[in-house]
């Protein structure tokens, strides 16, 4: 790597630490209400294995899927959700914010990447405590399995939700680049927050136009369902392919949309 | 004049501003919307659920009925005013309100009703292709519950109102009380009946859900539109939704006062 490229990518590490840094600082503002909702987010865990366990109260099995295996897909949407919650979301809702109020120049003007910057300067870390357990949720449910999944499932898992994460991230900015259009919009979180919803139930719950809606329009199915596929060692290697394709897709089409979008964004002072 | 009167007199034009806004700010409006619709995702699931035979009674006709209900209720009785309140006493905008002759919270209901026209508009075409999919998921119940429906459906959303506008009144004492709104959200999603009906429950829990106040701002109308409440049961159901609506309007005029003279505390 050429000395200006390696300099740059430096500049863009200190410019994250310190963004992260002052977006914990921010969250931090609120102490009451900040002890409350890490407390709520954990119990909230538990709290939404409920409406698993009353449908799956008197049927062993759902769509091809038992109680334990949907309890994997659960565990893997709360640990979105959470992540979600606690990075992209206090984003979005400042990016918004800064588009109609103008300040949105401020960061464009920075010499650091837009997308970095704007993908790193708030954090909800209340929303942490959720994504932790999510994990011990898919831990428990993995363990519970009749074959419990080896090295090579685990690590399918993991890639897929790392492409899940790039995916999730990858709609983010599609969702901010539409905020250059249509600007008061400030309720677009709760939106990307409805969405994921559909992801908490296996993906072949749905009938099949949904399924493929929920596999490459809104690739919310296939964040939460392929892991939970991948652990039950029922992913096929092309399968595995196509599901890490569409969600580094994903990731793709937002950055390029958002060039774009950049490209024909008039400030509020121009 | 009394505030009521004023507020009453405002009313109208309260209103048609409101829905001038809804109308300029459509895509808001329908994001609003589309924030709600878990039961479309719970209708699919119980839908698979029930295909191997009814559920605690329930086949698959009769939850379709259930969650399109469900869905048409939320929507019907949704509200925002915690977040309004946290924003305008976070940013003082209150201030402004508070020096108008209209009483802020009526100002912020009338806001709530005008955006109802919009929300049909865009739940038409929804309900429309859910009965293309399962006709038999709608239906209208009998006419004695029928006329029951508009003052339940009335009292749910005083219900949801009042409690929202009493929890964003915390944000007076600790600048921000949307936490406190995601615990009362957590419950309702549970015990309102808005991811399962209560009839799938256990007979003894779900009697002492029902008496609940979540119940009283989805449940009650809900089953009454769905043809499951009925006769004196219906009755009964209305009149404890009457009477939480009071608990909590009680409530709301204690931490709204306590509030405002906070409030007027700080300097704003």
């Amino acid at each position: 790597m050429s000395r200006p490229a390696l300099l740059g990518l430096g500049r863009a590490a200190r410019a994250v630490r310190a963004e992260l840094a002052a977006a914990l600082g921010v969250a931090l503002r609120y102490r009451a209400d900040f002890w409350l909702q890490s407390v709520v987010a954990l119990g909230w865990v538990g709290w939404t294995l409920i409406p698993l366990a009353v449908v799956y109260q008197d049927r062993p099995e759902v769509a091809g899927w038992t109680g334990g295996e949907a309890l994997l897909v659960l565990g893997f949407f709360l640990v979105l959700e959470g992540l979600l919650g606690a990075f992209i979301e206090p984003c979005l809702r400042e990016v918004v914010e800064q588009v109609r109020t103008g300040t949105l120049d401020f960061v464009l003007l920075k010499p650091v990447d837009a997308q970095l910057q704007v993908s790193v300067q708030r954090i909800a870390p209340t929303r942490l405590p959720q994504a932790l357990g999510g994990l011990l949720v898919v831990l428990g449910a993995a363990a519970a399995l009749p074959t419990p999944p080896g090295p090579a499932e685990w690590a399918a898992a993991a890639l897929l939700l790392g492409a899940g994460l790039v995916a999730l991230h990858g709609v983010f900015t599609l969702v901010i680049s539409a905020s250059f259009w249509f600007v008061r919009v400030d309720n677009l979180s709760y939106l990307l927050q409805a969405g994921l919803d559909a992801g908490r139930w296996p993906i072949d719950v749905y009938r099949l136009p949904l399924r493929i809606f929920l596999t490459v329009v809104l690739p919310v199915g296939l964040m939460t369902s392929a892991p939970a596929q991948a652990l039950r060692g029922q992913l096929t290697g092309p399968a595995l392919a196509g599901a890490l394709g569409v969600c580094l897709g994903f990731g793709a089409l937002g950055r390029a949309v958002w060039l774009r979008a950049c490209a024909r964004y008039s400030s509020a002072s121009s | 004049m009394s505030a009521a009167g004023r507020a009453a007199r405002a009313m109208p034009g309260l209103l048609r501003v409101g829905f001038a806004e809804v109308a300029t700010y459509r895509a808001e409006m329908v994001i609003w919307f589309l924030t709600s619709t878990m039961p479309l995702v719970m209708l699919l699931v119980w839908d698979r659920v029930a295909e191997g035979g009814p559920v605690s009674g329930q086949d698959q006709a009769s939850l379709a009925r259930y969650f399109t209900t469900t869905l048409v209720v939320r929507q019907l009785t949704g509200a925002w005013v915690v977040w309004e309140l946290n924003a305008q006493i976070r940013t003082g905008r209150l201030s402004a309100g508070l020096l108008r002759p209209v009483h802020p919270l009526a100002a912020m209901a009338a806001e709530h009703l005008a955006a109802l026209p919009m929300r049909v508009v865009v739940l038409g075409p929804m309900v429309g292709l859910i009965g293309l999919w399962r006709p038999d998921a709608l239906g209208l119940p009998e006419p004695a519950m029928l006329a029951l429906l508009l003052p339940s459906l009335a009292l749910a959303w005083m219900l949801h109102f009042v409690v929202q506008a009493a929890v964003g009144c915390l944000a007076f004492f600790h600048e921000q009380s949307l936490g406190v709104w995601s615990i009362v959200g957590s419950l309702y999603v549970v015990c309102a009946g808005y991811m399962f009906p209560l009839s799938v429950l256990p007979a003894d829990l779900a009697a002492a859900l029902r008496v609940g106040p979540l119940f009283s701002m989805l449940g009650v109308p809900v089953e009454l539109a769905a043809g499951q409440l009925r006769g004196g049961a219906a009755l009964g159901a209305v009149a404890l939704q009457a009477a939480w609506v009071g608990l909590a309007a009680l409530g709301l005029a204690v931490v709204w006062r306590a509030g405002v003279r906070r409030y007027e505390a700080f300097g704003a």
